[in-house]
């Protein structure tokens, strides 16, 4: 008879991570888009606050994506759409990394004189970063939802239950 | 502006790093090539063809890998050895077979 897994395994630490960044990434990106027409701090420093602990979470979730990457990538059936996952998700992480330096460049007035130039280098790194979450996150659904990456199938009459 | 011209090129240089490569789907048959890669914890190699293909093959349990005739272990693999490979190809994933260095 075959025995349930254990629930904290390597492949499951992935889909325990990977919700922080989608959240926070996305409120950073709308937070910071206000924060462009609001005169209020609480847009323009909880942005902040969000794209940085957002661009760790996401750091995070590469890091366990990558150790489920090796246990999944043998048992899928096209693991190509995998690697554009990874692929995708290093490209989001970057830009948001790239995001919270221009930021703290802001937030410190480096570059003040190219404040104006900098925040649309804010927005546009935030965009692309945000469309490439987006991209990222409907790569993962797939695997999961297609080829049932990481998922534990009971048997046919579940008497490991 | 010359700072952010300096941004400008640091962007582009983490777009190519960050957008990583593509890997193919070949049918199941033998191919000749060299290693590109090798990734030891997940017992992955990566493999460019003859016709500039790259082959990203997880062992498995049933994967032989020798050289000279003989078995021998993982850690003989290195970048640029050139190898031979017999794939099996299931669904969009390659299984290697047997790994075969040739030098």
């Amino acid at each position: 008879m075959e025995t349930l897994p254990d629930f904290w395994r390597t492949t499951t630490f992935h889909p325990l991570s990977v919700h922080f960044p989608i959240v926070l990434l996305l409120f950073a990106f709308l937070f910071k888009s206000i924060s462009l027409f609001s005169t209020k701090e609480t847009f323009k420093l909880g942005g902040s606050i969000l794209l940085i602990a957002g661009t760790i979470s996401a750091w995070i979730a590469i890091y366990t994506g990558n150790l489920a990457d090796g246990i999944v990538s043998r048992k899928l059936c096209d693991p190509t759409v995998l690697k554009d996952h990874e692929n995708f998700a290093f490209t989001t992480a970057w830009l948001f990394t790239a995001a919270s330096v221009i930021d703290l460049f802001i937030h410190f007035k480096v570059l003040a004189s190219l404040k104006k130039w900098i925040n649309y280098l804010l927005i546009l790194l935030l965009l692309g970063g945000t469309s490439c979450l987006f991209y990222v996150g409907h790569l993962g659904a797939t695997l999961v939802y297609q080829q049932a990456a990481g998922v534990y199938t009971p048997s046919e009459h579940c008497e490991e239950f | 502006m010359k700072l952010l011209k300096m941004i400008t090129v640091a962007f582009s240089f983490l777009m190519i790093v960050a957008c990583g490569e593509k890997t193919d789907v070949v049918e199941s048959g033998t191919y000749q090539g060299k290693i590109k890669e090798v990734e030891a914890e997940k017992t992955e190699i990566y493999v460019t063809t003859a016709d500039d293909k790259i082959l990203e093959l997880y062992f498995t349990d049933e994967t032989t890998l020798t050289k000279d005739g003989k078995p021998v272990d993982f850690s003989m693999l290195k970048e640029n050895q050139q190898v031979e490979v017999k794939v099996e190809k299931t669904g969009n994933r390659l299984d290697p077979i047997s790994v075969k260095i040739m030098e």
